[in-house]
């Protein structure tokens, strides 16, 4: 954290290069799911605009099918990341899920129907982000499975009945239209909508994020980098 | 014997006599002139090729047919000489039938449709055996299609059209198709059922009705229909399920390469399922998908190809995309909650802080 930070009160949330895989991230999965729900909803009228604006089916499979390749190479690069680096294993540490994200969604439950008379104080990432991160970084690795079958239909008709490629097919499909909806609908509530940060949490981008809003919502990292004197 | 013989002189006079008025004096050639050559049986042409050319034509010869008050030069109408210094021409239909013509000659806009066609077009580029119009109405005996007796009626027009495409008429006939034609069922497809009446294309020609892209949609006019597929107790599902398919979303979006229906069961050889001949006999799965998938195996041919996921017949298909689907909503509705719920709470949050 620099100097400037401190004086006009922001705190560092995503590294550089955190922005950039997860702008990454965020391109290639639209492309995915342009591509991937045209073909699903292929008789829908607007469907059909797309895949024609793609190139017609053969182009959609193409595209499609780079977007994959790419995204898996952005995992694979966070993956090692994650792994090796000083800032990635922080990171990692930080991202842990413990008992206590349970108790604290639980905790934030009982508090938002009114049992609890405390909100639950999170760290860096809370059962929110953690949610989100897990649920993406484990949908990307089963989707790939299911992708690969699919992308290989000539190995795959070797080994398995046609049904297998059928299931394969119909839960590929609805693997990414759940993906979507926890992304569209987790994103749209807590970095859009949320009333702290309406009407976009600028950190995907700048990276930064105020020291005021991090008291607020996660006071526990606020108290820490208090702590280790960085704010 | 005599008095036949003299009836029929009669006969062939009056006959003339009244066509005679009708016609310009230079081209009236009447029958019993006609006749004289002709009406002997054993007037006939060996020809270079060794065929033999049957030249015998009597009174008889239009009756039944539509031509049947017509006579010899209304259509050989280039025949002024006897002998004839040159072989007469072919008989040209379209002499009488045109739009507006005075004989009152049934006109439609089918001639028309045939000069595009692959066979209009073969005469027009000069091949000698493509075919005319009498080659598949038949010349003398040309009858209205719906007559039973025609040559281009329900049951006979494959036989017509067999007399040149011959391996294909030999492979329809064993095709189920063609077994239920002859056992004279009239709403299997003949040749034209797929491929039209006049406006014949070749297959790779994407005006015609079988073209790549084409042929689901032709195969469905009959095999989507429960009114016709009922009474033979065959499923019209895989006209829909097939749509849906990889397969059938990409062709139609305009894949020729794509499988359609004919590419696994068949062109001309259609044979039912557990026919050991058939294509998709699944002995004979693995070879058929083999085609485009090399290396599929028999343990691809296990169960039903032509799958619907909304139907609980797919079994764990239709099990595994309700789950999804249940989840899915699930989700979605645990999410708006969670965020409602949030929100409310936020509230509360921030009032107690104030």
């Amino acid at each position: 954290m620099s100097r400037a930070d401190l004086a006009s009160g922001e705190v560092i949330r995503m590294s550089s290069l955190f922005r950039m895989q997860h702008l990454v991230l965020t391109v290639l999965l639209l492309v995915l799911a342009l591509t991937g729900f045209s073909l699903m909803y292929h008789e829908n009228a607007f469907a059909q605009a797309i895949i024609r604006l793609e190139g017609g089916v053969h182009n959609r499979g193409i595209i499609h099918r780079i977007a994959a390749v790419l995204l898996l190479a952005n995992v694979v690069h966070h993956l090692l990341y994650m792994l090796l680096s000083r800032e990635g294993k922080r990171e990692l540490t930080d991202l842990t899920i413990h008992r206590r994200d349970i108790d604290d969604f639980l905790q934030s439950l009982r508090y938002n129907v009114g049992v609890a008379t405390e909100y639950p104080r999170f760290g860096k990432y809370g059962y929110k982000e953690k949610f989100q991160y897990w649920g993406a970084s484990i949908g990307t690795v089963l989707i790939s499975v299911t992708g690969f079958m699919l992308w290989a239909e000539d190995f795959s008709m070797r080994f398995f009945p046609k049904f297998v490629l059928d299931l394969a097919l119909v839960i590929h499909g609805y693997q990414g239209l759940l993906a979507f909806v926890i992304l569209f609908f987790w994103h749209l509530y807590n970095v859009h909508l949320h009333p702290s940060v309406f009407p976009m949490n600028p950190s995907w981008i700048t990276g930064k994020v105020s020291a005021e809003w991090l008291r607020q919502e996660h006071p526990l990292e606020y108290e820490k980098l208090k702590e280790e004197g960085l704010l | 014997m005599r008095r036949l013989l003299l009836a029929v002189v009669v006969v062939l006079l009056g006959a003339g006599v009244l066509a005679g008025p009708a016609r310009e004096a230079g081209a009236a050639i009447s029958l019993e002139k006609c006749t004289l050559c002709h009406g002997k049986p054993e007037f006939r042409k060996l020809l270079v090729d060794g065929h033999i050319r049957e030249l015998y034509v009597t009174a008889d010869t239009l009756k039944g047919s539509v031509h049947e008050k017509k006579t010899c030069t209304d259509c050989h109408f280039d025949v002024a000489e006897i002998p004839h210094r040159e072989r007469p021409k072919r008989v040209a239909c379209t002499h009488c039938h045109f739009k507006g013509n005075k004989e009152g000659a049934p006109q439609s806009d089918n001639v028309l449709a045939y000069f595009d066609s692959a066979h209009g077009q073969a005469i027009a580029r000069g091949n000698p055996k493509a075919p005319l119009c009498q080659d598949c109405h038949g010349s003398h005996a040309v009858m209205k299609a719906k007559t039973p007796e025609s040559k281009v009626s329900r049951f006979k027009v494959a036989e017509t059209c067999g007399r040149c495409h011959m391996e294909i008429y030999a492979q329809y006939k064993t095709s189920i198709h063609g077994v239920m034609l002859a056992k004279g069922v009239g709403d299997v497809p003949s040749c034209p059922g797929c491929h039209g009446e006049h406006r014949i294309f070749k297959h790779d020609d994407p005006q015609s009705s079988v073209f790549a892209t084409k042929v689901s949609e032709q195969c469905s006019k009959c095999h989507a229909s429960i009114a016709i597929m009922s009474k033979f107790g065959i499923d019209v599902e895989p006209a829909a399920t097939y749509k849906e398919s990889f397969h059938g979303v990409a062709s139609q979006f305009g894949s020729r390469t794509v499988a359609n229906c004919s590419s696994c069961h068949g062109v001309h050889d259609i044979r039912p399922p557990d026919d050991p001949l058939s294509m998709v006999n699944p002995k004979n799965v693995p070879k058929t998908c083999g085609k485009c998938h090399p290396g599929a195996s028999a343990n691809f041919a296990v169960g039903k190809m032509h799958v619907d996921a909304k139907k609980k017949e797919a079994g764990i298909i239709y099990w595994t995309a309700t789950f999804f689907k249940w989840l899915t909503i699930g989700t979605m509705l645990a999410l708006i909650v969670h965020i409602f719920l949030d929100m409310y709470g936020r509230t509360r949050r921030l009032r107690g802080e104030q």
